[in-house]
């Protein structure tokens, strides 16, 4: 295994794939739009464009970043493509890859992904100096697993109302695992489970799944908790879905192809479909909800997000045929955003009660 | 209701070619092409496919599938002033006002019955996440098959492979919904007229550069984009012919399209889509001719019928959109120095990610070889948000300046 | 022989009588109001009564402003941006960028050496960071808008707003009134946020602004507190002409004098 450093590979998209950073010997480092930072990605950009792109370049202008060896950039929207151009602008010197994402997840689109990866891992070799071999990739493809297993563990007790900090706790240690060395986060989500369950501390809040595309701060879960909202559940980029789960034993011999073939079977981002099954996004939403016996679905997605934005009205019908209350909301990444929509949320708890 | 627009479309410029035999403006040739591809698509008795900007549409022409990009249908509700009953439809039923009005007007015409039923859908992923959305929606809404394009982004030999296998299974998906097998004479045929095409277009945009240009700002406009529609077909070889012969002939007489040309400009992106008086005013009142836009330019290489959908899958992944926003302003850049020009206009169609999303790099792009850029706050659809007053601000600023500097070139 | 220029704004319609020294014989300022032709009719008016000149003595009248083209009497018709860089760089030759901020615009505008327009940018269609965003903001706040240039005074927090739409904005500032935020804070943040906004602007002209000579116009000039924001955000003093208002008008009184002189009034 390449020798084990906390030099930072930076990345914005749930698609990047972790085990191959961490197998080349990097720590993954999600760029996460949080904090306070002057707008300034507007003039480059354009306003009307996602929030959370904007904060990101944001960040990068106001040069607010750890180290990075190196920022990989994945090509799942137009957004993140252009972050990635604006990006090459405003931090000449970084090292920066685009890779190509494709929208479905047919043979040929596997076959090409995986390709990409085989060309990441080329380009992490340039970067680290020396060269991963299958079997680190394997074991850290392992070590994702199991970190996936533990934060689903954590969900789980969640749910149930038994886990002290809740929802808050959770996001907080999602985002400490694409922050810090993947090891590190094991140890705490272990320490976590150990811990004695809590006393049914989520008891007096309804249960609701809540989905959409960022939600990085974890005050936006405890405004949820102090709104009345017991997330029983949530889909969204920055929780459960850069993490799946890992099972060796797949037939598929070449490790690259099996690396795609698992990233693109992760719970999609709305920018990903089977062509067979369109809008089979909402479907999936209403089994998610039903799954975690949720009493109604919140979304929640920056502005500007074409991905969500087009998909949204036949997933509010696929909720109200299923009879399931949509509570919708859109913000821009900063907790003030979500804050102005206490009174809706509140709302909308007092009407499931 | 479309179906006797088109037809009535079709009658009349056909009356006006057969009554004016002397004065067969090409234009007029081109709006014909386009009147009757849209009565073919509302005849309710061909094979129709709602596809992606990047489709192979001379490869569909020659499967004998009436094929056209969805953007088509919101462009056409603009030009005839209809917009707007069909973007509130879109809007009332919770698609975003801040999302492109030319996908808006799609999904409110899907609603109201106007988007005519298709046999199939063929998506494409470039140019834009929008596009592959809305046609997300039109397969789940008509309940018809989906074929997706993954278009790659980097023009690989690997890229190329991969979307070339992707046209070959898209073959066979055609295939299986019409019963006929692509005609190996038929796709022969397709290709020669493409590469036709090509080449007389390539000249029209030559003749195009002339100073001062044949061109104004009406007769190439949303050229180059609709043009793919009719490739692989007897008709866009005679629609670029009749360009190629009419600038030929204006530059031989020393005519120019527009009468006192002063200032030549480039158009980035899409046109303004409703009637409005922009073009005539930067015409008439400051002489100043919008000579080039940037879809209207051939980047890719003929098409090798020995192994065509490679050639096919080259030129999909080559449009300018595609890519990093550098290879974008590169060409801008070459435009700009093929055409002589003396300042760009970015309507920055509203909602549109991929391309009003790296405004402000296009604009340090050309200015660092001196082309300045007027960014525009305009939604190229929607005119019910048309501030006519502040544009003709922008506008008439921005040529006051443009006059006041010396010519670049 | 006479020049006079004519503004028409959105919220004021400003006139500029000049001689052919270029001297500023006499400037008015009065409200658009509802009715272009009456404030068009009585600015003029006001600058004929303090010269005791009329209508016959001059020589050729330019109108800008957005209400331009309403003008009959004008001898052409030239945008606000030219005419603002021309009055400008009369006034200051050395000034290389200028801000103007009037009742729906708000521009900047880069100056060549020579004072001709390099480059500019305009906000985008909301109103966010003009004086109607401010009208809207002073009466959010129960208080006059010419008192709103000092209100700001001893606020000591860095407050944003986070709503630059006017109308969201107006309800932010109801809400942090609710809240009982001082005023001059309130302030304060209204005023960051328009230098925040302006900055961007700025840096779609420019982005090495460090060490260029900056100029403001337009009515919002007039407010010192915006003034202090945005020699904040610019990290520079920025110089303010006598009257900020009337710099398009006289720019049009100058562009009228010489179209004249190079027989190009069309």
């Amino acid at each position: 295994m390449a020798e084990r450093s906390t030099e930072r590979i930076g990345f914005a998209c749930a698609y990047t794939p972790l085990a191959l950073i961490q197998a080349a010997g990097f720590a993954p480092y999600r760029i996460l739009p949080m904090g306070d930072w002057p707008d300034q990605a507007g003039q480059l950009l354009h306003d009307n464009l996602c929030p959370h792109v904007k904060r990101l370049l944001d960040r990068a202008m106001a040069k607010d970043l750890p180290d990075l060896s190196g920022v990989i950039f994945v090509n799942s929207c137009d957004a993140m493509r252009r972050l990635a151009d604006a990006w090459r602008k405003v931090r000449p010197n970084d090292r920066t890859v685009l890779i190509d994402l494709p929208a479905t997840a047919d043979a040929l689109s596997v076959s090409f992904f995986g390709k990409e990866m085989e060309r990441l891992a080329g380009i992490l070799d340039e970067w680290s100096g020396c060269s991963i071999n299958a079997a680190e990739i394997e074991d850290s493809l392992f070590q994702y697993g199991q970190l996936a297993r533990l934060l689903s563990d954590l969900s789980n007790r969640n749910r149930r109302g038994a886990l002290s900090g809740g929802s808050t706790r959770i996001q907080e240690l999602r985002n400490l695992a694409v922050t810090e060395p993947v090891e590190q986060t094991i140890l705490l989500l272990q320490q976590a489970l150990a811990e004695s369950p809590a006393t049914m501390n989520g008891q007096s809040g309804v249960p609701v799944f809540v989905f959409g595309n960022m939600l990085p701060d974890p005050a936006a879960f405890a405004l949820f908790e102090t709104c009345g909202v017991h997330v029983v559940g949530d889909d969204f980029c920055t929780g459960s879905r850069m993490f799946g789960e890992y099972e060796p034993s797949l037939s598929e011999p070449n490790i690259f192809r099996r690396m795609a073939e698992r990233i693109l079977s992760h719970p999609p981002c709305a920018r990903t479909f089977d062509p067979g099954q369109p809008i089979k996004i909402a479907s999936d939403i209403v089994n998610q909800a039903v799954a975690c016996n949720a009493q109604g679905v919140i979304g929640h997605t920056v502005k500007f997000c074409d991905p969500y934005l087009a998909r949204i009205p036949m997933i509010r019908e696929a909720l109200k045929t299923a009879n399931i209350p949509f509570l919708f909301l859109e913000g821009d990444c900063s907790l003030r955003s979500i804050g102005q929509q206490r009174t809706r949320i509140e709302a909308f708890i007092e009407m499931l009660r | 209701m479309m179906k006797q627009y088109f037809d009535g479309l079709v009658a009349g410029i056909e009356r006006t070619l057969r009554e004016n035999p002397e004065n067969k403006s090409p234009r007029k040739i081109y709006a014909l092409e386009v009147a009757k591809l849209g009565s073919r698509l509302y005849s309710g008795k061909k094979r129709v496919a709602w596809c992606g900007v990047t489709a192979p549409f001379d490869l569909l022409n020659a499967m004998g599938v009436t094929s056209c990009f969805v953007e088509f249908v919101g462009a056409m509700l603009a030009s005839t002033g209809m917009a707007g009953a069909y973007l509130e439809e879109a809007e009332h039923a919770g698609y975003a006002g801040d999302t492109c009005a030319y996908h808006r007007g799609v999904i409110g015409a899907m609603r109201k019955g106007l988007m005519p039923e298709p046999d199939f859908l063929i998506a494409t992923s470039v140019p834009c996440t929008g596009g592959l959305a809305v046609m997300e929606t039109l397969a789940k809404h008509f309940n018809k098959d989906l074929f997706v394009l993954n278009v790659p982004q980097r023009l690989t030999e690997e890229s190329v492979q991969y979307l070339a296998d992707q046209i070959r299974a898209m073959v066979a998906f055609v295939e299986n919904h019409t019963g006929e097998s692509l005609d190996k004479e038929n796709l022969r045929r397709a290709i020669h007229f493409t590469n036709e095409a090509r080449v007389l277009t390539e000249e029209v945009y030559r003749l195009a550069q002339s100073v001062p240009s044949p061109a104004n700002g009406r007769v190439l406009s949303n050229f180059g984009i609709v043009m793919a529609l009719l490739l692989g077909t007897k008709a866009g070889v005679d629609v670029a012919t009749a360009y190629r012969d009419e600038f030929r002939k204006m530059i031989d007489n020393g005519e120019s399209g527009v009468a006192d040309e002063k200032l030549r400009l480039l158009w980035i992106q899409n046109r303004i889509q409703f009637k409005n008086p922009l073009v005539d005013m930067l015409e008439a009142d400051y002489g100043a001719a919008i000579v080039s836009d940037e879809l209207n330019d051939i980047t890719w290489g003929a098409i090798d019928p020995e192994v065509p959908f490679e050639g096919m899958a080259r030129r999909a992944i080559s449009i300018p959109f595609n890519g990093d926003v550098t290879r974008r302003i590169a060409h801008l850049q070459q435009l700009a120095k093929r055409y002589r020009i003396d300042g760009a206009i970015n309507p920055c169609n509203w909602g549109c990610r991929q391309g009003t999303g790296a405004r402000g790099l296009i604009s340090e792009g050309l200015k660092e070889i001196g082309v300045p850029v007027l960014n525009l706050e305009v939604d190229c659809i929607d005119s019910r948000n048309f501030a006519e007053g502040q544009l003709r601000t922008r506008l008439e600023a921005f040529t006051e300046m443009l006059n006041e500097r010396p010519s670049i070139w | 022989m006479y020049y006079l220029g004519i503004d028409i704004g959105s919220l004021s319609c400003d006139a500029v009588l000049i001689d052919a020294q270029e001297n500023i014989l006499a400037t008015s300022v009065v409200p658009t109001g509802a009715r272009n032709q009456e404030a068009i009719a009585r600015a003029t008016a006001e600058v004929f009564r303090a010269t005791g000149l009329s209508e016959t003595d001059l020589k050729a009248t330019v109108s800008t402003g957005y209400g331009r083209d309403r003008v009959q009497s004008r001898t052409a018709a030239v945008t606000e941006i030219t005419c603002h860089a021309r009055g400008l760089q009369a006034l200051k030759p050395d000034i290389r960028l200028l801000i103007d901020i009037g009742g729906q615009d708000s521009k900047a505008i880069l100056l060549g050496r020579d004072g001709r327009v390099m480059d500019f940018a305009m906000n985008d269609k909301c109103a966010a960071g003009t004086g109607r965003f401010l009208e809207a903001m002073a009466r959010a706040l129960q208080v006059d808008i010419d008192e709103l240039g000092e209100l700001d005074n001893g606020a000591e927090r860095n407050l944003t707003l986070s709503s630059m739409c006017t109308v969201f904005a107006e309800s932010e500032v109801v809400s942090l009134i609710a809240d009982g935020v001082a005023v001059n804070e309130i302030v304060r943040g209204l005023n960051r946020s328009i230098a925040s906004r302006t900055l961007s602007l700025v840096k779609r002209v420019y982005s090495g602004i460090e060490g260029l000579p900056v100029a403001m116009s337009g009515g919002v000039a007039r407010n010192a507190g915006v003034i202090r924001s945005l020699s904040d955000a610019l990290n520079q003093a920025i110089f303010v002409p006598e009257k900020p208002d009337t710099v398009g008008a006289f720019g049009a009184a100058l562009i009228a004098k010489e179209r004249m002189e190079n027989g190009k009034a069309a």
